[in-house]
């Protein structure tokens, strides 16, 4: 019980409050490239996270890939979490032209899937006391210089001793090249259904609306900026920079001015295999860890 | 003519259209984006006073009836709000020397004209060769023949149950607790044909929710709330236009007439600072008083006179009070005018044209054969039939009192090289002067600046003036605007502006003189032709009566701070993104700052030429009523909506448009304000129970 009061107390303290509840969806661990960018996540591409940060962004893959990520905030045994996910694009552009009228074949990223990708999540998070579990569907699609995407997902809160309760969320997703490869736009709306976990008070699930504009200065340098949204939050306002000295190594810092974090992070890619670490320090709560590792296979020789 | 040809192919290409030029015709967007423009035009909307709905009926009126490039004056091109004075005084000088345009696409070829102008006039204007009704008949059979001629329909209701419509439940003084006399439906009907420059009809019959259909000819009331017609005919040799039934006038600045054009201080700081003397237009708005109803007509004199005169007569609404004083000359004084034009309880339905007022008016134009030098006299009388005469409160002390005030302007407006001078001045009965004088400047190809002085003294009184100032109104008030607008880049456009005022009297909740200012920039930057980025930082201070204790009022400075970041694009042709946050800041004096949110997304989608859908999700937080926003919405074609968001929760909209066929067009939208943590919304005779406020409106438009 001791251990109930001690998570409860660090639900609500201060900004914390924020942080912890913003987990009560599977909005809070989307890869820790995210992490690391000061949970910037709408403008992100080619990563297969983005079946929980902004399924839109699903569309440009065009080899499967799974992912595995572990998060633990504030070095608590119990606001773990961990979590799953897989992209598999279906079908291949016979083509090389792209379809969209008035776009360029390069830009129109011609080798897009044909049908899509669809991406499936997993996650937990919590321990005895207090648990959450996400199983998501996710979809995207390319449309020339456009994705949009979709995802529903099944969620359960359970409370120890209190029993468990299950609703489904309902989020939409698209992503635009405003200035193809330099400057993309994209915007997700999770929960737009506005689930309700408890009659009592109107309990909710996080309504969350997130706007973001990614600038790409060089080819080493991303610059990223978005505001958040939750119904029930004041408004998020985060900044991100990803660094890229050589083509295995990224380096990554951020910030979000409602829950007063800064991250930072670096990421390897080697081959198929692509491993991410981040970390994020708030003054009052201290520090949390998140890594992640995706894996993409190899592309298929025609 | 090798050349001009070798021009438009090269310039067609340019606009992606070029395979239209054979046509010689601009393939004019089949849905205006109208809301992009009036959200360009307009900063912000601060509060639900401004009558947005005139400009933009204003706009869809050119974009119905587009004015020719080829014949339309200097004061006409200005009326547009859309181009320079350096633009102008190019295309005239193009015109003159080249004769009229062949396209559209030749407009490219003046100096001046940047895509993004040309873009945003091209569905306002058209070019062809002059006088197409010299070969069209007789009128009744131009009116029948013409193509723009269209039956709207428009129904409204609120889904939920105010308490305006339940039955009484409280008993006051030994009567029934006040309740709307009619039903919740809100009705719309309007007929319009029109030509520019050679004739306009309409008809417009409105109810608004919580109004009663009644027959009642002893209390004015036919059937629906609110009707409105006219009959315009124009270009008829010496006669330039006569109108029977509702017309408005602009002339001058507009401190005594003025008509929809007015935008006032917004994000376009240069273009429209200045007011067009447009002159007479037919009225079929739905503003149940921003017109007049009567009969004008202006003629030409010779080729550079022309003389209007005006003359109107309709019942305003008015409020009532017993006056105390039995050595007064009379004993029933209208306390206030009523502008909302809402009958729908039986104390509104009491002032509803409880006054009558009759105007006579005349005004004679000059303007010089190049159009470069303007000057005008204006002549307006107002009687009422009761007199008028505010509430004895401190603040009303030199409002308009009385039955009658004559008001007498003279203006001018003068080209000087890249600057143009304009002003007007004015004097009311009451021996109050009005001023507003100004320049726009072109310094440099990119570089444009604007100055207005203005001064209205507090006994100043006109009652359809709307020249530029911070007070709804055109009295009370001293300032001075400067603006700016510069392009250092291609892509890049800074716009800004800075004013002053002070009010030497006393105004409505502020107890002593005071003053304030009010500035904005505004960068936009659009990458590609199709796709526009702004930031937006706005900030006014103000003084209103603190909230004390003191038995003096005190007014204390009042600060509102506003960030608007937009996304507008449409990265394919069928779809369009539109993304806004907006925040404010709001503080008293020295108090605590007060925030509210907004972030919207908007879609369009138009998978079939006759099919679109728009759609928006927004998410807002506000602190208090004070920090409300209000953000601009798509609605049916001729409506607006801007609503005020304030509390916590979300609002989602879906409009759908579908073309039926030719003849026959179809609007549905559903629109919902969903508050968290709310158990009633509203207050009063609007309060609803329940956390959820949504509306459904449908339209039918039918072409002949």
């Amino acid at each position: 019980m001791v251990k109930l009061y001690a998570v409860s107390y660090l639900l609500c303290l201060g900004a914390g409050v924020h942080e912890a509840q913003a987990q009560a969806s599977t909005l809070g661990t989307g890869g820790a490239r995210a992490a690391g960018l000061g949970q910037v996540s709408t403008v992100l591409e080619n990563d297969v996270w983005a079946a929980t940060n902004n399924s839109a962004a699903l569309g440009v893959l065009t080899r499967p890939m799974v992912g595995f990520g572990a998060a633990n905030k504030f070095l608590l045994p119990s606001l773990n979490t961990a979590s799953v996910v897989a992209a598999v694009p279906l079908g291949h552009r016979a083509t090389a032209a792209g379809s969209a009228a008035g776009v360029p074949a390069v830009v129109a990223a011609a080798d897009a899937p044909r049908f899509g990708v669809v991406g499936v999540m997993a996650q937990r998070f919590g321990g005895k006391l207090y648990a959450e579990q996400a199983l998501g569907v996710a979809y995207g699609y390319q449309l020339g210089t456009v994705r949009v995407g979709a995802r529903v997902e099944v969620l359960q809160t359970s409370l120890e001793g209190l029993g468990s309760r299950r609703t489904v969320a309902a989020s939409l997703a698209g992503q635009a090249d405003i200035i193809p490869r330099k400057l993309t736009f994209g915007a997700t709306l999770y929960n737009l259904n506005q689930a309700r976990l408890a009659p009592y008070q109107d309990e909710r699930v996080p309504t969350v609306l997130r706007a973001g504009l990614g600038w790409r200065t060089s080819e080493k340098v991303l610059v990223l900026v978005e505001t958040e949204k939750d119904v029930e939050q004041d408004a998020n306002f985060k900044a991100g920079l990803e660094y890229r000295p050589v083509p295995v190594l990224a380096l990554r810092g951020g910030l979000a001015t409602r829950t007063h974090q800064t991250t930072g992070g670096v990421g390897f890619k080697s081959g198929v295999f692509q491993v991410d670490y981040a970390a994020a320090w708030q003054q009052a709560l201290g520090l949390s860890q998140q890594v992640s590792i995706a894996l993409q296979w190899e592309q298929k020789q025609p | 003519m090798m050349r001009t040809q070798r021009a438009i192919v090269g310039l067609g290409l340019l606009l992606g259209l070029a395979y239209r030029v054979q046509a010689q015709e601009y393939p004019r967007p089949a849905v205006p984006d109208l809301d992009r423009l009036t959200q360009e035009l307009f900063a912000e909307a601060q509060n639900d006073q401004v009558p947005h709905e005139d400009l933009y009926e204003t706009l869809l009126q050119y974009y119905q009836t587009p004015l020719n490039l080829n014949v339309a004056t200097r004061e006409e091109l200005r009326s547009l709000l859309l181009l320079s004075e350096t633009q102008i005084t190019n295309l005239l000088s193009h015109r003159q020397r080249t004769g009229g345009l062949l396209s559209l696409y030749e407009l490219q070829s003046i100096d001046g004209f940047d895509l993004r102008t040309i873009y945003r006039t091209a569905p306002f204007v058209t070019v062809h060769t002059p006088d197409p009704n010299a070969a069209r008949g007789p009128l009744w059979q131009r009116i029948q023949q013409e193509e723009n001629n269209a039956l709207f329909v428009r129904y409204e209701r609120g889904l939920q149950t105010r308490r305006g419509y339940t039955t009484p439940d409280t008993v006051r003084g030994g009567q029934l607790a006040t309740r709307y006399l009619g039903s919740p439906d809100k009705l719309l009907v309007r007929y319009r044909v029109s030509r520019a420059r050679d004739f306009s009809l309409g008809l417009t019959a409105e109810k608004d929710a919580g109004e009663q259909l009644a027959w009642s000819p002893s209390t004015h009331r036919y059937g629906a709330d609110f009707y409105s017609g006219h009959f315009l005919v124009q270009e008829r040799g010496r006669l330039k236009s006569l109108a029977l039934g509702d017309y408005q006038l602009q002339f001058g600045q507009g401190l005594l007439l003025s008509s929809g054009l007015a935008v006032g201080k917004g994000a376009e700081t240069i273009t429209t600072l200045r007011r067009s003397s447009v002159g007479l237009r037919p009225y079929s708005s739905v503003l149940e008083n921003t017109f007049f109803r009567g009969a004008a007509a202006t003629v030409a004199v010779n080729a550079t006179v022309r003389a209007t005169a005006f003359v109107t007569r309709k019942r305003v609404d008015a409020s009532f009070s017993q006056r105390q004083d039995t050595l007064g000359d009379y004993s029933e004084v209208a306390s206030s005018l009523q502008l909302a034009g809402m009958h729908r309880t039986p104390s509104e339905l009491a002032n509803r044209q409880a006054l009558r007022e009759t105007v006579l008016g005349g005004n004679l134009n000059y303007a010089s054969r190049s159009g470069d030098l303007a000057l005008g006299l204006t002549a307006i009388n107002t009687q009422f039939d009761k007199p008028l005469l505010r509430r004895p409160e401190a603040y009303n002390a030199y409002e308009f009192s009385g039955r009658q005030n004559l008001a007498l302007s003279a203006y001018y407006s003068y080209v000087w090289h890249n600057a143009l001078l304009f002003g007007e001045t004015a004097r009311t009965s009451s021996g109050g002067l009005g001023t507003v004088n100004g320049l726009l400047a072109s310094l440099a190809p990119g570089l444009d600046v604007s100055v207005l002085h203005r001064s209205y003294a507090r006994s100043f009184h006109t009652f359809y003036g709307n020249a530029l100032s911070e007070n709804t109104r055109n009295i009370n008030e001293k300032g001075l605007y400067l603006g700016l607008k510069l392009r250092p880049l291609a892509r890049w456009e800074v716009s800004a502006y800075y004013d002053q005022f002070s009010f030497p009297w006393l105004k409505y909740q502020v107890g002593a003189p005071s003053q304030g200012h009010d500035w904005l920039v505004r960068v936009t930057y659009s990458p590609t032709k199709t796709s526009l980025l702004y930031a937006q930082l706005r900030q006014r201070t103000k003084a209103y009566d603190a909230d004390t204790l003191r038995l003096v009022p005190l007014p204390v400075p009042t600060e509102r701070r506003s960030l608007l970041l937009f996304y507008d694009a449409s990265p394919l042709p069928i779809l369009s993104l539109r993304t806004r946050v907006q925040g404010t800041q709001y503080r008293e004096d020295q108090g605590p700052r007060r925030q509210g949110y907004v972030l919207a997304q908007d879609v369009t989608v138009s998978p079939r030429p006759h099919l679109r859908f728009s759609g928006r999700y927004a998410l807002f937080d506000t602190d208090d009523y004070d920090t409300r926003q209000y953000v601009y919405e798509q609605d049916v074609l001729y409506a607006f909506s801007v609503p005020v968001l304030a509390g916590r929760g979300t609002r989602t909209y879906l409009l759908t448009q579908v073309d039926v066929n030719r003849h026959l067009t179809i609007w549905l939208r559903y629109a919902e304000t969903h508050y968290r943590h709310q158990q009633t919304i509203g207050s009063g005779l609007e309060e609803i129970r329940g956390s959820r406020r949504s509306e459904v409106k449908a339209q039918v438009r039918y072409r002949f």
